[in-house]
């Protein structure tokens, strides 16, 4: 097809399709061209993400690309629209910041060959992210199934990077709890496909009512898919996993990772069956979401290790993701993407994974100055890592919720779909949740600055991975300044943007 | 578009300054020029009128930022004298250049987020100003500052969030927003709200709390401005949010009288608990308490009253104390080198101000807030406050006196600066006073109004010097002590919630979960 | 008639295989009931695809391509899975806090 080489819908192939290149190449080459072969990469994925979302709003509409030439429902499609590019631009992003924290974390010692680990970490982030990609363009359930798979089978030896017993224990235990998710997801595409002949959204969405077959097969799909995103309760793999893992590993965890399965969750609830939520089902996701905020602040606030109070903050900030879907009932379909609470809950996920990757690589730092990270043996630590100790603070300032962070921002807009919609008791969770952040991070912050008498030694090559952290975090506390310019990016998709996508 | 690069002028220079600490070469002489870090704000305020700044920065906002720039600027030049060395410096200095630029910033921004920013900055970056003894006292402190300054903050998202959410347009300008309060189907939430977190910054019962622990705990230059400067971001909350407008009369009466009340117990309290207290800084404390629940009083009546004359006669008011406040603080330091009995003159003379003491400044300031007042129950209780404060006041003094010793020689700074603030008490208010305020006062009627309060404060405070020490030793903070009750049962709620998260990660219940939150969700979906 | 007993004995798997999910403590227990878990939804993938035949479709090939894509996933997984055991075993447990 000399045509095609014409099709910008070739961008979404290239962004699946490189880094899973890259992942084989690195496999096959030897070991020291891992690194270089990422790195190659990383600008051209970064290039593509930014001409998947460039194309996607200049043309308000979304692109799409039927793999093979086929057409559903035989073929897969990869679509992109708003939401989509947003994953893919955060997601490049994400993976640059840990690529680069990682290049001088994993850098061998003078005259050392390359550690396996740095191979296989090197690996898995090509994989990580060409998954990642697949996820945010997949246009077909069982093609997601895949993707997803695939995300956590790259996502899991990342875990145990480290090789100690405890991190191998969080690996299996992660592992075994996703692969349930992942089977009861895979019975729901089983009922769909029975019932209505196809997995396409687009076609599902115009074929799927509210029936029973429908109906089990879409809570299956969410109960797997909350247990992959560790929606509270369903949290007990995440802590340890995210507080084992090396840092850069963990920034792309906790950045991305568990965002993967959110934004399933999103497809499936407001593309593939707008009419099915009720009124008990969106308030039950909501108070799981509430659960998420309050239990996973609290303990936060208990923990005496610094990664360990990180990670329980991921269970915390997942659940304002979740408090969209009761945000949003009642919406008819059209006017969901002029919502507050859709751009709330997207600008959530945007600037939670930068802030959480860009706290999870300077606790890294901070823990290699101290040689640990226990929170009350870090009183002075900013000396040693000043700058890494600001990204920290930075990063808290968004978690916390403080303007122009993009967590206050989507703070902002989704305590004012509260307040429009009348449930304040979400609005009561959200600021409950703000001021818990505070307790556990200003603590820390407070710690990082004070004098102290114990020694710390400034880490190696740390100017380098101080200053990657930093404009992470940066990005982090600016990304409310989004909101100053109409979010056009986000509103393209949904309702009549996607029925006319790409569907014979 | 010039007049508001003007107001943002204000704070480019101590963001500027902050900047600079980032540079090595530059970081060592940061501290010693933060004195200047406020001139702009000054010279803005000063000069609002002739620049044409009227329509963003109204009368009120203007003198009120005036003179809390002259008071960081007194106070930014005693800073260095609380150095330990070179080490600390750097972070001094950065948390003074925040909390300036916040206390700045809350007279300038003109929209809630900015608002919101200026504000969370002036309330959270003090806690750095706190702590900088690193004493375990001053941890303390600073835990409870920041924690009723995070509760503040939460209050006030929400007001704010309700506040946009009535606007019409989706304008964010803090002038829409009070213009849309009124018609708001959220009226009374968004006012509980917004009355609720300037409350708390101004101290007002029960939350006050943390002012006397913070104000007391701080070193001296950062006592002066938190006491002084950082408190009037609540006073400036407060006028700027209301809506003093003849719509809310009755539907804002409630709410008005009941704030007023409010401000009115804190005012007695501050005296009744202050005078139990020994250390002069933090009957100060007590006594910044009592004087924000006199303004509370008058912002609540002219909230009830939907008078807009009184954000002139509170803005006064805030002045009077911003300077007054300031000059008790530094005579502290002065006293804490030498005893010098015109330093203790003169601080009684400014002192006494907050009285209203006849020909002092406080004279004018008391005398302007009678108006928004009117002539009720309040209006009688307000006035007999001056009584309390007298009685306060003279303690402070007392206190003073008793703590002064050695022949130290006084810090030039220092001395320069009390100086300058204690006559800007004395002589600002007249100057700034509206219309024919100097005329009323200076009648004899006035006069004798303004005196036998004194009077009677006076007897009471000899009363108290003698019998002063059958009073019951109340701790610094009072209720502070209770406030470990709450800290057993939020530990307890903390504990059952570790319980019932350890219980829910085992296994066999996640998987159990999992199934449950499947099968629910079906029923959920189901149900239609 | 077939497609009946089908269908319940992948119900029947499905549902043994949450059940060891659920109880097992010991990892390759675990990973065996998952195994038995993904075999009976396989098994309903089959059903589907046999039920597509018998509406006249012929035997519809896409349930049946899904299966075989499906069983390479739960291979891969098992064998991700087992190898973690192994390094664990190799490692030997350090502490025992939370069993995998």
């Amino acid at each position: 097809m000399p045509a095609a080489a014409l099709d910008p819908g070739l961008l979404l192939v290239l962004a699946v399709m490189l880094p899973a290149t890259g992942a084989v190449a690195a496999l096959a080459l030897p070991g020291r061209w891992a690194g270089r072969i990422a790195f190659g990469l990383w600008p051209l994925g970064l290039a593509v993400a930014v001409a998947v979302a460039w194309t996607v709003w200049a043309a308000g509409a979304p692109l799409h690309y039927a793999v093979g030439g086929w057409a559903p429902p035989l073929g897969l499609m990869l679509r992109a629209d708003g939401p989509s590019a947003l994953m893919l631009l955060v997601a490049a992003i994400v993976i640059g910041a840990a690529g680069l924290y990682a290049r001088a974390d994993l850098r061998p010692e003078p005259g050392a060959t390359e550690s396996r680990a740095a191979v296989v970490f090197w690996t898995l982030l090509m994989a990580l992210w060409s998954a990642l990609n697949a996820v945010a363009l997949g246009g077909d359930l069982f093609n997601l199934y895949v993707a997803l798979e695939l995300l956590t089978f790259s996502a899991i030896p990342l875990v145990c990077l480290g090789g100690s017993a405890k991190t191998l224990q969080a690996a299996l235990r992660y592992l075994v709890f996703a692969l349930v998710g992942s089977v009861l997801y895979l019975l729901g595409t089983a009922l769909l496909y029975g019932a209505y002949g196809t997995l396409d959204i687009v076609l599902l969405s115009g074929r799927a009512g509210p029936e029973p077959a429908a109906i089990l097969a879409c809570a299956l799909m969410i109960a797997g898919l909350a247990a992959k995103t560790a929606l509270f309760p369903l949290h007990l793999w995440l802590p340890p996993a995210h507080a084992g893992a090396p840092p850069a590993a963990s920034a792309v965890l906790s950045g991305l990772v568990v965002k993967a399965s959110f934004f399933l969750i999103v497809r499936l609830w407001f593309d593939v069956m707008p009419g099915l939520s009720t009124a008990a089902a969106a308030n039950l996701i909501g108070a799981l979401g509430a659960g998420a905020i309050l239990a996973g602040s609290v303990m936060a606030l208990r923990q005496a290790r610094l990664k360990l109070m990180i990670a329980y903050s991921t269970v915390a900030q997942i659940g304002y993701l979740f408090l969209m879907v009761p945000l949003l009932f009642g919406v008819p379909q059209a006017e969901i993407a002029a919502n507050a609470a859709w751009s709330g809950g997207w600008l959530q996920l945007a600037s939670h994974a930068l802030a959480k990757a860009a706290m999870f690589l300077a606790a890294g730092l901070i823990a290699e100055a101290a040689g640990h990270d226990r929170i009350h043996g870090l009183d002075g630590v900013g000396r040693a890592v000043p700058v890494a100790v600001l990204a920290f603070t930075l990063a808290g300032l968004s978690l916390v919720g403080l303007p122009p962070s993009g967590g206050f921002a989507a703070k902002w807009l989704l305590l004012s779909a509260a307040v429009a919609t009348g449930q304040w008791w979400w609005a009561v969770v959200m600021i409950l949740g703000g001021l818990l952040a505070a307790f556990y991070l200003f603590p820390v912050i407070g710690r990082a600055y004070a004098d102290g008498t114990a020694a710390f030694a400034r880490p190696r090559d740390a100017r380098s991975r101080e200053f990657v952290v930093l404009a992470l975090a940066v990005a982090a506390a600016l990304l409310g300044l989004s909101q100053l310019y109409p979010p056009g990016l986000l509103r393209i998709g949904l309702g009549s943007g996607l029925a006319g996508a790409g569907v014979p | 578009m010039t007049a508001t690069l003007l107001l943002a002028a204000t704070l480019a220079l101590p963001l500027a300054l902050l900047a600079a600490l980032a540079l090595p070469r530059l970081r060592r002489l940061v501290p010693k020029a933060l004195a200047l870090a406020p001139l702009p704000a000054l010279v803005v305020a000063l000069a609002a009128a002739p620049l044409g700044l009227a329509p963003l920065l109204d009368a009120g906002s203007a003198m009120l930022l005036g003179a809390v720039a002259f008071l960081w600027i007194a106070a930014g030049a005693c800073a260095p004298m609380i150095l330990r060395g070179a080490s600390d410096a750097p972070r001094l200095a950065g948390w003074w250049l925040l909390t300036l630029a916040g206390n700045l910033g809350v007279f300038v921004a003109a929209d809630l987020v900015s608002f919101y920013l200026v504000y969370a900055m002036v309330s959270l970056s003090a806690y750095g100003l706190v702590v900088h003894d690193g004493t375990t006292r001053a941890r303390a402190a600073g835990f409870a500052y920041l924690a009723l300054g995070m509760l503040g903050e939460a209050l006030l998202l929400m007001g704010f969030v309700l506040a946009a959410a009535a606007v019409p347009d989706g304008s964010l300008a803090i002038r829409d927003a009070v213009a849309a309060l009124p018609g708001s189907p959220w009226r009374d939430a968004t006012l509980i709200f917004l009355l609720a977190g300037f409350g708390l910054k101004i101290g007002l019962v029960p939350l006050h709390v943390w002012i006397p622990l913070a104000h007391s705990a701080a070193p001296l230059p950062v006592s002066v401005v938190l006491s002084g400067a950082v408190v009037k971001a609540g006073v400036i909350g407060l006028l700027r949010f209301l809506p003093f407008d003849a719509a809310m009369a009755d539907l804002g009466a409630n709410l008005g009288m009941a704030f007023a009340t409010v401000g009115l117990v804190t005012a007695y309290y501050g005296v009744l608990v202050g005078i139990t207290q020994s250390n002069p800084k933090t009957v100060l404390a007590y006594s910044t308490l009592s004087q924000m629940g006199l303004v509370a009083a008058v912002v609540g009546m002219g909230l009830a009253a939907g008078d807009a004359g009184a954000v002139t006669a509170a803005s006064l008011y805030a002045v009077h104390h911003v300077l007054a406040k300031g000059a008790l603080f530094l005579a502290v330091g002065l006293a804490a080198a030498r005893r010098s009995l015109l330093v203790l003159g003169l601080t009684a003379i400014v002192g006494l101000g907050l009285a209203g003491l006849p020909l002092t400044g406080g004279m004018i300031a008391k005398s302007v807030i009678k108006v928004p007042l009117g002539d009720g129950v309040i209006a009688t209780l307000a006035g007999l406050a001056s009584i309390g404060t007298t009685l306060l006041i003279l303690h402070f003094v007392g206190r003073l006196a008793a703590k002064a010793s050695g022949d130290a020689p006084m810090p030039l700074a220092l001395r320069s600066a009390w100086i300058a603030v204690a006559m800007a008490a004395l002589a600002v208010p007249w100057a700034l006073a509206p219309g024919d305020a100097v005329a009323k006062a200076l009648t004899a009627e006035a006069m004798w109004q303004a005196a036998w309060p004194i009077g009677i404060g006076a007897v009471l405070a000899l009363a108290l010097q003698r019998f002063g020490h059958r009073l019951p030793a109340v701790p610094e903070g009072d209720v502070a002590a209770s406030g470990t009750a709450l800290a057993r049962l939020m530990q307890q709620g903390s504990d059952a919630t570790a319980r019932l998260e350890a219980h829910l990660r085992a296994w066999p219940v996640a998987g159990l979960s999992l199934l449950a939150l499947a099968l629910v969700l079906s029923l959920a979906l189901g149900a239609r | 008639m077939t497609m009946t007993v089908f269908g319940l004995c992948g119900a029947a798997l499905v549902g043994i295989g949450l059940y060891g999910l659920i109880v097992q403590a010991q990892p390759l227990r675990r990973i065996l009931a998952f195994n038995l878990l993904g075999g009976g939804v396989f098994l309903l993938f089959g059903v589907i695809a046999r039920r597509g035949a018998v509406e006249g479709l012929g035997s519809d090939p896409v349930p049946q391509a899904m299966v075989i894509t499906g069983i390479v996933v739960a291979f891969s997984a098992t064998a991700l899975a087992i190898s973690l055991v192994v390094r664990l075993k190799e490692t030997g447990r350090g502490d025992d806090e939370g069993s995998a």
